[in-house]
């Protein structure tokens, strides 16, 4: 947070410094840590792939945001802005509870499938949880590469919302069907994220991880995600 | 300087001890085994075979220099799959193991591909954090891990300064460069990675290049030692500048059409001169 001594600076410096940091991708986001705030949940075994939450750790340390890092024991929604569950593969009720209760809170929550190289049991067991508990429908993943290999094209996922991203896809992608949400992201056509109102809150599914992305320091994949939050956390 | 050439390059139908007394009767004082490439050093080959294999090394007055492994370009840790780059880090696992059981210190990894499905930044991510710990395991027993410049297939860690970084961000001292002289081609100069590595080289693959002929078929640009475009004078020169004074390792392509093992003799013969720097 800025105290009243760092307010205190030039229109023309401040514009050469908010330059600055846009043009390094490190925007400084809205959060207020002794309101609402922004929050990882580490499912750790049952997180399909460990650098997509080192991926977002990353991003969001190096735009300053505050957050905190918890599991799914956490249980404090009312205090949360934004939710963000990185690469969930089986999700466990605690989870469930969790992400459910941010929604009912009026929090967005981003809930990214880590399900892409699960195994048919597995996949089985995540599809269910997102159909029962967060009326998401996914369909089996679709491996991108092989299909483009021949074609020479990289399988980039285009979002559309909150703003236009291409972001390179993880290989293997989560199909989604847009009953009652907005399809925000597709890869050739085939829609990979969505978002909707969820209780008081927006829920945002991306079946193509964005943690990896942002783990590699993907410029336009922590444009996007900075823009997300801004978008979600600002919305109540 | 000891001087040792890869079980690969016994000719398949020799066998393990046969092929060890071939290169002690060649002049070579070691034997660079290769985990999964050879019928007698796989993945699952148990503990008590591995201590076979070195009693029989050690009968045929050789010692292992370093093991090796080709599965990483099956397998590598750069893998987007993590179920593939678990079988990445249980192979560097094993050949940890492996190299303690054979009486060694050092092994060789390729440490990430780069291809058009997997991007550099994610190969350069995934490899470093995979070798902070395996370093660390590497390190409690004793053994060296040496990540293989392998230049134009691996498209990753192109430059010996690039290098060097990659080494400086894994930041473990059981974590070094297997230089490969061979592999440099035309995008440098092998004496220049040996002045720029020095100590971190854990072992020197030796082999000579073509670098003005692309691959095309089975056309290889690698042929042995001399016949090639490597500056051998400048290479001997750099290993003495750095005070380099542990093992070559020949890593040929078996090109000879007949009596294969003639190249072990020519390799031993060349690696004496190179050794003694008389050009």
């Amino acid at each position: 947070m800025l105290d009243d001594s760092e307010v205190r600076i030039t229109r023309r410096r401040f514009l050469g410094y908010t330059t600055g940091v846009v043009t390094a991708g490190l925007w400084r986001l809205p959060f207020d840590s002794t309101r609402r705030s922004c929050v990882l949940l580490d499912l750790k075994e049952d997180c399909g792939l460990s650098e997509s939450i080192a991926g977002y750790e990353s991003a969001l340390t190096s735009a300053g945001a505050m957050f905190t890092r918890t599991d799914d024991q956490w249980s404090s929604p009312t205090r949360c802005a934004v939710l963000i569950v990185p690469a969930a593969q089986d999700i466990p009720p605690a989870a469930v509870r969790a992400i459910v209760g941010c929604l009912h809170a009026g929090a967005s929550v981003i809930l990214e499938s880590g399900a892409g190289f699960a195994g048919d049991r597995e996949f089985r067991a995540h599809r269910a949880v997102l159909r029962d508990s967060l009326q998401v429908h996914i369909a089996a993943p679709v491996p991108l590469w092989p299909a483009h290999h021949t074609s020479q094209r990289i399988p980039y996922v285009d979002y559309t919302w909150p703003r236009s991203a291409t972001v390179r896809d993880f290989s293997r992608v989560v199909p989604v069907e847009g009953k009652e949400a907005e399809i925000i992201a597709r890869v050739d056509g085939l829609p990979v994220a969505l978002t909707r109102p969820s209780g008081r809150g927006r829920l945002i599914f991306l079946g193509s991880p964005l943690g990896p992305a942002l783990w590699a320091g993907d410029a336009e994949a922590r444009r996007w995600l900075f823009d997300c939050l801004r978008t979600a956390g600002g919305e109540r | 300087m000891k001087k040792a050439i890869g079980d690969n390059m016994i000719p398949k139908e020799w066998g393990f001890e046969r092929g060890l007394e071939l290169a002690k009767k060649a002049g070579f004082d070691g034997i660079e085994l290769w985990l999964g490439d050879t019928t007698w050093l796989q993945m699952g080959t148990p503990d008590s075979a591995v201590r076979e294999l070195r009693r029989k090394v050690e009968n045929a007055g050789l010692v292992v220099s370093n093991v090796s492994t080709g599965l990483h370009w099956a397998s590598p840790l750069s893998a987007r799959d993590p179920k593939v780059r678990a079988v990445a880090v249980r192979t560097v696992e094993r050949e940890i193991e492996t190299a303690v059981l054979l009486g060694t210190d050092a092994i060789l990894l390729v440490a990430g591909l780069v291809t058009p499905e997997v991007p550099y930044n994610e190969v350069y991510q995934r490899c470093v954090e995979a070798l902070r710990p395996l370093g660390e395991q590497a390190g409690r027993a004793g053994v060296r891990i040496g990540c293989e410049n392998c230049n134009a297939e691996q498209r990753f860690l192109i430059s010996p300064r690039e290098f060097w970084q990659f080494l400086n961000d894994v930041n473990s001292p059981a974590v070094g460069i297997h230089l490969d002289v061979g592999n440099i081609h035309d995008t440098g100069f092998a004496e220049q990675w040996i002045e720029i590595h020095g100590p971190r080289i854990t072992r020197i693959h030796v082999k000579d290049v073509m670098t003005k002929r692309g691959r095309c078929g089975d056309q290889s640009v690698y042929t042995n030692l001399f016949l090639g475009d490597n500056n051998w004078p400048a290479i001997r020169g750099a290993m003495t500048k750095v005070g380099y004074d542990g093992w070559l390792v020949a890593e040929m392509e078996a090109r000879y059409r007949y009596a294969p093992d003639q190249q072990f003799y020519d390799t031993a013969q060349a690696m004496d001169r190179l050794i003694a720097g008389r050009f």
